[in-house]
């Protein structure tokens, strides 16, 4: 059985897609950088608020927190704000300590994010410091709010078609 | 003490009874219970930091609560535990945690599971 869809404005709505920003998705990138630099910040003050004590071997199901070393490892690392991503129609990155490299520690040669997220999450023999898990999420309100005010603050360099 | 946390805390402790295999302990509620056995798998809830507050009339009226919860196995599949946890956690809300977490520890031979959630106090 044949039968006919019509769709109405259809013409409209192309001559308004037309009308897009054009450098819209560097306009976002901007607005992102700003609040990613907001969450980036916040890793780095949470970095150097982790508790610490003289490195001792946890026994007996003891926990210990990081050593003023372990510490110092991360407090140094490549953190910041990784490079941009387009994704779909937008942008995307990610704050953290990926690629932050390797660190010597006790003479043996470690992942710096290995031992960042076993202060972050904890191990059997390590107390939980959740600062990466806590920087974001109590900064996720002041991130968007940065990230708003970013596109007033670049709403201007938006080239109409 | 949030009441949701609290109502948390006692779901996994029932958890614990019920097979005697999983102790958890509670650095900020129930320090007695807090003894960790020599046996296959152990666990750890802990309410972590305030995530946020609705204010209102100069006071707070509602707080967030970020917490987690950790397993910890010699088994791969956590000894049947993984499946009760979430469990545990899906029935109390159902799209407040997730899973954060999941490692191998070389030095010790177990299996770590952290699970993140959010309660309102």
């Amino acid at each position: 059985m044949a039968f006919t869809i019509q769709v109405q404005g259809l013409n409209e709505l192309i001559r308004a897609m037309d009308k897009a920003p054009k450098n819209a998705e560097k306009v976002a990138a901007k607005a992102l950088y700003e609040g990613a630099g907001v969450m980036a910040d916040a890793v780095s003050q949470a970095v150097h608020g982790i508790a610490t004590e003289p490195f001792k071997f946890a026994r007996g199901g003891q926990t210990r927190k990081p050593s003023p070393e372990e510490k110092a490892l991360v407090a140094s690392a490549k953190h910041g704000v990784a490079k941009f991503r387009k994704s779909g129609t937008g942008v995307n990155t990610s704050v953290g300590l990926q690629n932050s490299g390797y660190g010597q520690l006790g003479g043996k040669t470690k992942p710096i994010p290995q031992i960042a997220n076993a202060i972050n999450s904890g191990t059997s023999f390590m107390q939980q410091q959740p600062f990466m898990r806590k920087a974001f999420s109590q900064n996720k309100g002041a991130a968007e709010a940065a990230i708003e005010a970013g596109i007033h603050k670049y709403e201007d360099e938006l080239e109409l078609g | 003490m949030p009441d949701e946390y609290t109502s948390l805390v006692e779901a996994l402790k029932a958890l614990s009874q019920e097979d005697g295999q999983l102790t958890v302990r509670l650095p900020m509620a129930e320090s007695e219970w807090n003894t960790r056995p020599d046996t296959v798998s152990y666990g750890i809830v802990r309410l972590d930091f305030e995530v946020d507050a609705l204010r209102g009339d100069d006071r707070k009226q509602a707080t967030a609560y970020e917490g987690s919860v950790h397993l910890f196995s010699l088994k791969r599949d956590g000894a049947g535990w993984v499946e009760l946890i979430t469990g545990t956690l899906t029935a109390h809300c159902d799209a407040c945690w997730s899973l954060n977490h999941h490692t191998y520890e070389r030095e010790t031979g177990l299996f770590h599971w952290e699970w993140v959630f959010q309660v309102e106090g």
